[in-house]
């Protein structure tokens, strides 16, 4: 095994999360019931030995990748987990053996991704998987309908949101694709006159179409929207063409007021964004629930388990900042806040201090996902933008959002590996 | 790239700001408002399940107290009592609020008004509730319901000295139990019959409904011509069977057709209709309105319990409204706890004392934490004119329409009423205070809706018994 500082900063700061999430754990318990919880010594073990045994992969596999990466992602999953643990237990355990999954396939991702830039090969592939599984919970029998959206396929006894893991291989898809093309791309200029030619236009028109449909077919607002910017601001990033932002949200406005005047469960949702009081005992009900929650902690939270926000709609999945916004207040939520930000940070190094267009490019995208869709639902819950139910990274309930994010942060680890290998 | 790279960060950033002002705004700047707002109901599931000190009787009987419980709310209140004291605890209910007692001194009760002493209160698990005493025993209270046997009406007791309320029953009442449950679908549906129910038991009846106090307000026309016009105090009203009203062609009579007629005292002996209907008129608007307004008509008695009704007399303006009003009919309504006010302003030298119902309350170790502050709420009449007025009521009970309120051994003084209402029903109504030289107690009975008109058939055959049982009671007497 290498010698590595970045390794041993790593370890200190999983140390750090190990004990700030079962101090949390036993706050939890003690919250609840005045007692310290039965299993605080296996939990304890589970959750250092799980970061741990990343930790050691890591060394491994990425000894100069970042250090920051692992621990932040590991705080947020260790406290989103104390809530999830605190709200229901029985999706507790399901989450700890999703969190273990997550960690394995991050494992299986620097196992198999040996060099970022080797992915770019196999962009169709990863098209073709991106489309299939966005599409995926339209297909019959295996196709599910939960909460009036379409964005869950089950198998057997396993239901899955392919739509989480559809963003990763799109992500990867775009960078392939806008590093061929960007020259292409790049001669889109209005200011020169120069029309935007079918096959420049193309691609904008088909990944608007796909928004589109998995907003429709899906009633999926959070994705589409995800989906969609992901898409413009890659290929802004990769031409440095500002039409593509004009034409991308022209397109995107054009669509959404389509939605809006077509699709009753859109304008529902622009409604009870503009005012949730009036339907405070309706369809606004879960959105007031979760800003009482958040109002009643305060600056500094009721503390953990001693909050009451059982009473959210799915507080454990969408709403699960509001129950961390009641409980830990707002310093419970900047600090979360500032958590992401340090992960898109991160990111954003990463893409900078790349030095290959498709990673630089990845890196990009995938920072984007990881901070547009934190935001997307963050500015849901609090009543900044109209709210979409889509997971909050690492934090929220759910297997298929923990594995996405997981291969994600493996992505990101496995670039800034290779770029401090080569300098 | 990296330029877009870098524009990139600041867009994110940017929305991260947004964010995090957006929290500010929830967690700090509507923090208050979002937690208090109506549909939030944490600070109701934070007292429902923390605990919560008990409601006695001033006879150390239980009426309310928290167990615990292994359920969503980890407290139960129960109320061992049930109806008997229903009006006066109040319930405590999640969904439907709090009222009575439960309701006024919520804080106390549920300990929240604690200040953290010290860093180690925090750490401590401190019980911080309080015991709420009553001043009202249960051994009267039990007297008063036994007393009305069940018919609509209420029973108000006060000691006239300090204003300390001494039984307190209206009938029908209810048992708060039902609304304090954890079933909601429960709770409800016990809350729905209960409104639905015609007879209203969940209205106090005591400080909260109103009534015509009829011959009853005649003690304040009388105290307003001794106070304001001593002229008509003594003048001697002629005998007449009925008044000729004026400005109408309709006739006031005496009760049964009777004739009667004299001074005050004589007026008052025999509740002479014609004689106070005059009075009333010879007093004017503002002499009359000015000395009921002095017995605290027009304002709300500051009762310790929540919303009590304002006993009214709206000023008139007409000479018939005038003699109507004279005899405590028409627009003129009293709550039994203002006519039980009234009795109290004569026993006691003409000062209203402040009602209150809870003597004191303990914390945890038994130390007082807040007790009775008796004060003087109104000052109705002078003393002489006062002791005047009581000798009148001694009358009443002696010789006049009381004779079923004298106890053995005791003077009573006492004023009957009859209030009509629709048909040929009428409300039975008496006050009364005793000892009538140093009254410890003083007493308002209203029996609702009696058939029959007249205070021979209502006011001293229905309700003086009552007064004279709730008397007997409070005073130990045999």
């Amino acid at each position: 095994m290498t010698r590595s500082p970045r390794r041993d900063t790593e370890l200190g700061l999983l140390v750090l999360v190990a004990l700030l999430t079962a101090g949390a754990y036993a706050l939890a318990s003690l919250g609840r019931s005045a007692s310290l919880p039965a299993n605080i010594g296996p939990f304890l073990g589970i959750i250092l030995g799980l970061l741990l045994a990343a930790h050691l992969v890591v060394r491994r596999l990425a000894p100069n990748g970042d250090a920051v990466l692992l621990p932040v992602a590991g705080l947020l999953n260790g406290i989103g987990y104390v809530f999830i643990a605190r709200l229901d237990r029985d999706l507790a355990g399901l989450q700890s053996t999703w969190t273990a999954l997550g960690i394995l396939a991050f494992v299986a991702t620097l196992v198999l991704v040996r060099r970022a830039r080797d992915l770019e090969r196999y962009r169709y592939t990863f098209m073709l998987l991106g489309i299939a599984l966005l599409l995926m919970p339209l297909l019959p029998v295996i196709g599910r309908n939960i909460n009036g959206a379409r964005l869950w396929v089950r198998v057997g006894p396993m239901t899955f949101q392919p739509g989480e893991l559809a963003k990763v291989a799109l992500a990867v898809f775009f960078a392939a694709y806008l590093v061929e093309k960007r020259e292409l791309l790049s001669e889109f200029r209005i200011s020169r006159g120069r029309m935007p030619h079918i096959r420049v236009i193309g691609p904008i028109l088909l990944a608007w179409g796909m928004a589109m449909v998995v907003m429709t077919a899906e009633r999926d607002l959070g994705s589409s929207l995800l989906f969609f910017a992901l898409f413009i601001s890659m290929v802004w990033v990769a031409t440095a063409r500002a039409e593509y932002l004009g034409v991308g949200g022209g397109l995107f406005l054009v669509g959404a007021f389509f939605a809006y005047t077509t699709f009753a469960h859109v304008a529902s949702r622009v409604r009870i964004w503009i005012d949730p009081w009036t339907t405070a005992s309706g369809s606004g009900y879960q959105l007031v629930q979760g800003l009482y929650a958040m109002g009643s902690g305060g600056f500094g939270g009721s503390g953990i388990g001693l909050g009451a926000p059982g009473r959210i709609p799915a507080a454990a999945t969408d709403f699960i900042f509001a129950a961390i916004g009641e409980e830990l207040g707002l310093l419970g939520t900047a600090a979360i806040v500032v958590a992401y930000l340090l992960l898109v940070g991160v990111g954003l190094r990463i893409a900078l201090r790349a030095d290959q267009p498709f990673e630089k490019l990845l890196a990009a995208g995938l920072t984007t996902i990881l901070g547009v869709q934190t935001f997307i639902i963050l500015g849901g819950v609090t009543r900044l933008v109209p709210l979409t139910g889509i997971t909050l990274p690492f934090v929220s309930y759910g297997g298929s959002s923990l594995i996405a994010n997981y291969i994600l942060l493996a992505l990101l680890l496995r670039i800034s590996d290779r770029q401090a290998a080569t300098t | 790239m990296d330029r877009q790279i870098r524009r990139l960060g600041i867009v994110l950033m940017g929305l991260f700001v947004l964010l995090f002002l957006q929290l500010n705004n929830l967690q700090v700047l509507q923090a208050d408002k979002l937690a208090n707002a109506p549909g939030n109901t944490r600070n109701a599931t934070r007292d429902f399940s923390r605990p919560r000190g008990i409601i006695q009787t001033a006879d150390g009987v239980v009426l309310a107290r928290s167990v615990d419980v292994d359920t969503a709310f980890k407290r139960q209140r129960q109320y061992p009592e049930a109806e008997l004291f229903g009006h006066v605890t109040g319930y405590f209910s999640f969904t439907y609020g709090s009222d009575g007692v439960e309701r006024t001194y919520n804080n106390l009760l549920a300990g929240r008004d604690i200040n953290v002493r010290d860093f180690s209160d925090v750490l401590a698990d401190r019980v911080t509730t309080n015991d709420v005493t009553l001043t009202i025993t249960k051994r009267v209270q039990q007297v008063a319901r036994d007393a009305l046997q069940g018919r609509k009406g209420a029973v108000v007791a006060l000691d006239p000295t300090n204003g300390a309320v001494l039984a307190f029953w209206s009938f029908p009442s209810y048992n708060p139990q039902p609304l304090s449950g954890h079933d909601q679908k429960a709770v409800q549906s016990a809350w729905n019959a209960l409104e639905d129910d015609a007879n209203q038991p969940m209205l106090p009846r005591t400080y909260r409904r109103s009534y015509a106090p009829g011959s009853t307000f005649k003690v304040v026309t009388a105290a307003a011509a001794l106070e304001q016009a001593p002229d008509l105090a003594t003048k001697s009203y002629p005998t007449l069977r009925t008044l000729d009203l004026p400005q109408t062609n309709r006739d006031l009579p005496n009760f049964g057709g009777s004739s009667c007629g004299g001074a005050l005292p004589a007026l008052l002996k025999v509740s002479c209709n014609t004689g106070f209907a005059q009075m009333g008129m010879d007093l004017g608007t503002d002499r009359l309105t000015d000395e009921a307004e002095q017995f605290g008509f027009n304002a709300a008695p500051p009762i310790d319990l929540p919303a009590p009704a304002r006993s009214a007399f709206p000023a008139k303006n007409s000479q018939p409204g005038l003699a109507q009003a004279a005899i405590g009919q028409q627009d003129v309504t009293a709550t039994p706890l203002e006519m039980a006010l009234v009795a109290a302003a004569v026993g006691n030298g003409g000062s209203i004392m402040k009602p209150y119902v809870t003597a004191e309350v303990r914390n945890h170790e038994g130390r007082v934490v807040q007790s009775a502050e008796p004060g003087e709420w109104k000052r109705a009449m002078s003393p002489e004119n006062a002791a005047a007025l009581r000798d009148m009521m001694i009358q009443v009970v002696n010789g006049g329409t009381a004779t079923r309120a004298a106890i053995p051994g005791i003077q009573v003084a006492a004023k009957t009423g009859t209030a009509q209402t629709t048909g040929e029903n009428s409300h039975a109504w008496i006050i009364a205070f005793a000892p009538a030289e140093a009254p410890k107690v003083a007493v308002a009975v209203i029996v609702e809706s009696q058939p029959g008109l007249g205070d021979t058939v209502t006011g001293g055959r229905i309700a003086a018994p009552i007064a004279r049982a709730v008397l007997q009671a409070a005073l130990g007497a045999p």
